[in-house]
């Protein structure tokens, strides 16, 4: 196995594109020296990407943020900026791992190892968050819900790398939050994610909403009947019943070891309404 | 803790007040609340352990294991692992059978086996013919590095002829269930009787209420934090095997493969220990891989080394509890208890472990009852094979089972008879001691109800209603569990330990206890410190040797303190009483004028005076001696068992319940024991915490599972079998009830190791199952995962 630790884009974009047999990117590794070392794996190039510069950088953008492919939860994690205006997607993110995998570990790796459970992946969907893709031919923007097409499977193409995650601006009045339940109380795999964006009116009634599960199906989830079931209302409890009801119906898990398919169906359900109520106080100020 | 003579956290401080005033002494004697001395060396990564060790010339093996749970070998191919790089030898069921080895022993000499119903099928290192479990050890291969053994362990092609596996324990018995081993014509490994059947029925009969319940004791996986590795030696020259082991009874070890494996005299086998990474009983046995290396060595010439993997020890160790119960009580009009019917299977796996048939039964029966007043007792085992992992001891061994089944039961009396489970504890508790047992055991003192009553003060029993109104206005629903528990203390009982006094005035503990990270050398010391008056820097300590310590009881049963800590008293006391015959001679004095403190010798009214290390030294230089002066000070203690002692206590939980999604949460819990007297109260709390730590994880997390139908283990890795994290739990107060010592041996000591993993099972699924008694939910079996209590809840 090769390994290789670029300094700029190109050389990277170039490695990847060149390689014979199976190639890899490397950021936090805390998913890929895991596959690695269990065998799962057996890559023939692996690209470190962590010395690359511009992908060490949070920049702010139009209103949003631009997060670096190589920038560490806890690195996220304390920045003011992207803390106050998305604070659903810095504690999706904090949820990976421990205080050690936080160290490593990146939301750009989390979304490209393409676990239908991964925490920060339904927080950026809902945040509509845009992944901008650098390989062979160029530049390109995707949605966040376009990159994982199924357990361990990505659209990214041969030689691409994602650059960067687009945290895009908001209203004022604006909240979001996300909730997992695992059976233990930390450092494990979601049984089932809920994260919620909403943006309020002056008067606090729901304008905008938009609901997204994350190890319910084989994909994570954007419900489009759970947001609009919260649009128009100030989150009563009906408006919550009626978002737990289509969060329910929208999930198609598996039974495995980790939780039933009702168990999941119904608790996705719960989450959803609670992290829309976290949301909704967060949206409120 | 109000009430008692240790509190919460403040254990330093309480331990402090009480102590010793003697200048000098107040800080290592016995009660002092000393910390850990080894700890230095196991924070600072200076330990010793099995993997850290050197050893010049070595190889590496790895074990092919079976992938089916039942199933007939019909080839096996190794030619490709011979061939393959670095591999020094491949040793396959024909080679290890040319050894002329006997099956691996397990103990079933037990009282109580029913004449004629014991199945002891043979168990060797190495599969024959037939794997009856997956992880099964079928071929051994050793070579140059880890990584190449690995590698040509992958290519050994064993050929197999899949057989149907039966891992259903509540169905193995079953008259059409899958054979384990067919000569026997059922799954029965033997069937055991205690108490009297007759005296229980009628008591049953003649009772006001029938209590049943039908419980599980769930399978769970020790998992110690070092995993079991092993290094095997052979000496040519002298024809000596040495096992140098992660193990916790070395003696024992030896012993018996001595005899029942290799069959050749102990003197000619070492196993040695260095620091043990935990071990909680599942590392005193004898295991394949610990044969393996040993022949492997010899068959080589060179040492050869097996570390298990962590998911490799989930296939490889012993696994514990897995009982299935019915229980019933018998309870009269008032609430009080007549009589106990216990009906239980308990799981062998696919063969007998060491000691896996006591745990079910000479473990167990001694506490059954537990804290109350129960004049009947009756108690039926059959113990049966599965295809699983053979079950053996692990912390408290038999009586954590006696104890869950006794709490859950009398919380399913007060649900059933409407009476507060406070109250019907309070009208049942031993009170009159010694009480009696009806198994045979008589409980010697305790203080059962003050115990209890001061845990209830501690957690705030008053003020739980108002606590529990808080929770629902949450939308919590908030319960509390309660869990008298009673111990005895079990393990070999007796045991020899060593002072030696070395040529560098110091003296060496040499015991054949075995500490795996229980803190023997600090408590020992205080012992000797205590008694003799040296400083703690000059007490030595070693353990763990066959070829240095002559004989060893090792771990288990909670037996250290009170077994191996009382001999190593009665060492100290001859010590003195030698060094004071000795002064006598040395300052020439009458021996009403010797004053021992501190540890010097003194004449009285004089300035003559002398010190034991230069007591030592005159003596052993002295050239002619009286008949009353021993030529060294370096003494020998022995101390037997003659009574067992009862440690107990009572642990309280208290939980909220999201009735949303299950999710359990712990929210206090404090524990009040009775250890007798306490030498360490740092040492005895963190054991109380500990052991409660390990019940709390079987109660709300652990569990081995096993396909059924197939036998593939579910539960295989760390991802799949939860153990509890430190924020699992909340802070977990201590208490000692220090009132009712016991005079069952010189320390007046009870014992402390495996208490606090007998007390947590029941405190937890008591808490949980008030918390769910609005919904009608009367039982649910370990662990209690969110789904299990939100499926409870769906149904309630
Ligand atoms: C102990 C532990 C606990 C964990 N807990 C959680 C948890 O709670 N929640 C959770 O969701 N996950 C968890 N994980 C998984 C993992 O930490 C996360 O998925 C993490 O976000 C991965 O990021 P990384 O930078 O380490 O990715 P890496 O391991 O470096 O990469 C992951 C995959 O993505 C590819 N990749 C990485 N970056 C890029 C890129 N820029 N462009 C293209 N492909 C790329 C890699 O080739 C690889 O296939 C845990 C892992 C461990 C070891």
């Amino acid at each position: 196995m090769q390994y290789e630790a670029p300094q700029t884009l190109d050389a990277a974009v170039a490695l990847l594109a060149d390689a014979r047999g199976a190639a890899r990117v490397l950021a936090g590794g805390t998913d890929l020296l895991v596959q690695l070392r269990s065998g799962a794996i057996e890559p023939d190039l692996v690209v470190d990407i962590k010395r690359i510069d511009e992908l060490k950088k949070i920049t702010a953008e139009d209103g949003g943020y631009r997060i670096g492919a190589a920038v560490s939860g806890a690195e996220l994690g304390e920045h003011e900026g992207v803390r106050a205006l998305w604070p659903g997607v810095v504690e999706a993110t904090e949820l990976i791992g421990s205080t050690q995998v936080q160290g490593r570990a990146t939301m750009a790796g989390n979304l490209c190892n393409a676990s239908p459970a991964a925490d920060s992946v339904p927080a950026m969907v809902a945040a509509d968050a845009t992944a901008r893709i650098v390989g062979p031919d160029g530049v390109r923007d995707t949605s966040v819900r376009d990159v994982a097409t199924g357990p361990g499977q990505t659209s990214l193409g041969r030689g691409e790398i994602v650059v960067s995650i687009f945290l895009p601006a908001r209203p004022a009045r604006s909240g979001d939050a996300y909730l997992r339940f695992i059976p233990r109380t930390e450092m494990d795999i979601a049984v089932v994610g809920a994260a919620v964006s909403v943006s309020l009116d002056d008067e606090g009634t729901c304008v905008a909403a938009r609901v997204s599960l994350g190890a319910v199906a084989a994909r994570v989830l954007l419900v489009d009947e759970g947001a609009r079931v919260l649009i128009g209302t100030k989150l009563d409890d009906d408006a919550l019943q009626a978002l737990a009801a289509a969060a329910s119906a929208a999930c198609s898990p598996i039974n495995d070891k980790r939780g039933t398919i009702e168990f999941r169906t119904d608790v996705a359900g719960v989450l959803a309404r609670r992290a829309a109520q976290t949301a909704f106080e967060r949206a409120k100020g | 803790m109000p009430g008692l003579t240790n509190s919460p956290g403040a254990a330093i401080d309480v331990a402090r007040k009480q102590g010793n005033t003697r200048p000098g002494m107040e800080k290592f004697g016995i009660g002092q609340a000393v910390r850990r001395r080894e700890d230095e060396r196991f924070l600072t990564g200076a330990g010793r352990y099995i993997d850290d060790q050197h050893f010049a010339n070595l190889t590496h093996g790895a074990v092919v294991r079976s992938p089916h749970a039942h199933a007939r070998i019909v080839s096996i191919d190794t030619g490709e692992a011979e061939a393959a790089p670095g591999v020094v030898a491949v040793i396959t069921p024909d080679v290890y059978f040319a050894q002329g080895f006997g099956p691996i022993p397990a103990m079933t000499a037990i009282d109580g086996i029913v004449e004629g119903t014991l199945n002891h099928p043979p168990r060797h290192a190495l599969a024959d013919a037939t794997v009856r479990y997956v992880g099964e050890p079928v071929v051994f291969v050793v070579a140059e590095t880890k990584f190449k053994a690995l590698a040509a362990a992958e290519l050994v092609t064993v050929g197999y002829e899949e057989l149907p596996a039966v891992v259903d324990l509540a169905h193995t018995l079953d008259a059409d269930s899958p054979m384990i081993w067919p000569e026997a014509g059922s799954n029965l490994a033997f069937r055991f009787e205690k108490g009297d059947a007759a005296g229980v029925e009628a008591a049953f009969e003649g009772a006001a209420h029938r209590v049943t319940l039908d419980l599980v004791n769930n399978r769970i996986a020790p998992m110690a934090i070092e995993p079991r590795g092993v290094v095997g030696e052979y000496d040519a020259e002298s024809g000596t095997l040495t096992l140098n082991v992660s193990g916790q009874a070395v003696h024992a070890q030896r012993n018996q493969m001595a005899a029942a494996v290799f069959k050749v005299e102990p003197d000619s086998m070492r196993v040695v220990a260095g620091d043990v990474g935990g071990g909680f009983g599942a590392k005193n046995f004898v295991y394949p891989e610990n044969i393996l290396v040993m022949l492997a060595a010899k068959l080589t010439g060179r040492p050869v080394k097996w570390i298990s993997e962590r998911s490799e020890a989930f296939l490889s160790e012993v696994h514990a509890r897995d009982h299935v119960t019915r229980a019933e009580l018998a309870v009269d009009a008032e609430g009080r208890f007549l009589a106990l019917s216990v009906d239980t299977i308990a799981n062998m796996g696919s063969c007998l472990s060491t000691m896996g048939p006591v745990v079910p039964t000479a473990a167990s029966w001694v506490s059954m009852g537990g804290t109350y007043v129960v004049p009947n007792i009756h108690m039926s085992v059959r113990a049966a094979y599965t295809n699983t992992m053979p079950v053996d001891a692990y912390r408290g061994a038999g009586r954590p089972e006696a104890a869950y089944i006794m709490e859950r039961l009398v919380d399913a009396a007060a649900f059933d008879l409407g009476i507060d489970p406070v109250e019907i504890r309070r009208r049942n508790f031993v009170r009159d001691y010694p009480y009696s047992m009806p198994l045979g055991l008589t409980i010697d003192c305790g203080d059962f109800s003050g115990t209890f009553e001061a845990a209830a003060e501690a957690i705030g029993l008053d003020g739980f209603d108002g606590r529990r109104a808080a929770s629902e206005a949450r939308g919590r629903a908030r319960g509390i569990g309660l869990s008298s528990y009673l111990e005895v203390t079990l393990g070999m009982p007796s045991e020899a330990m060593e002072l030696r006094f070395e040529s560098d005035d110091t003296v060496t503990i040499l015991a054949g206890t075995h500490s795996t990270g229980q803190g023997h050398e600090t408590a020992y010391a205080q012992i000797v410190h205590e008694t003799l008056g040296v400083p703690f820097d000059r007490i030595g300590f070693r353990q763990g040797d066959t070829a240095a310590i002559a004989v060893g009881g090792g771990h288990g049963g909670s037996r250290s303190l009170k077994i191996g800590g009382s001999t190593l008293l009665r060492s100290a006391q001859s010590v003195r009483e030698k060094g004071r015959a000795a002064a006598v001679h040395i300052l020439d004095a009458a021996a009403d004028d010797i004053e021992f403190a501190d540890g010097l010798f003194a004449v009285r009214g004089t300035n003559r005076r002398i010190g034991l290390f230069e007591l030592e030294r005159a003596v052993r230089e002295a050239g002619d001696l009286p008949e009353t002066v021993a030529p060294t000070l370096t003494t020998v203690g022995r101390f037997e068992r003659e009574r067992h002692s009862f440690p107990n206590g009572c642990h309280i939980a208290e939980v909220d319940v999201d009735p949303e999604t299950g999710d359990v949460d712990l929210l206090a819990y404090v524990i009040a024991d009775d250890f007798g007297r306490i030498v360490n109260p740092l040492i005895a709390a963190g054991q109380a915490r500990g052991g409660a730590v390990q019940g709390i994880g079987q109660a709300l997390l652990e569990g081995v599972v096993y396909e059924p139908g197939s036998g593939q283990l579910f539960t295989g890795s760390l991802m799949d079998y939860a153990l509890p994290r430190a924020d699992t739990v909340p802070d977990l107060p201590v208490g000692f009830n220090e009132a009712a010592p016991t005079d069952t041996n010189p320390l007046g000591v009870k014992g402390a190791g495996e208490a606090g993993a007998t007390g947590a099972p029941a405190a937890i699924v008591n808490a949980v199952l008030d918390a769910l008694k609005p919904h009608g939910v009367r039982h649910l079996d370990m662990p209690l995962t969110p789904e299990k209590v939100w499926r409870a809840l769906l149904q309630g």
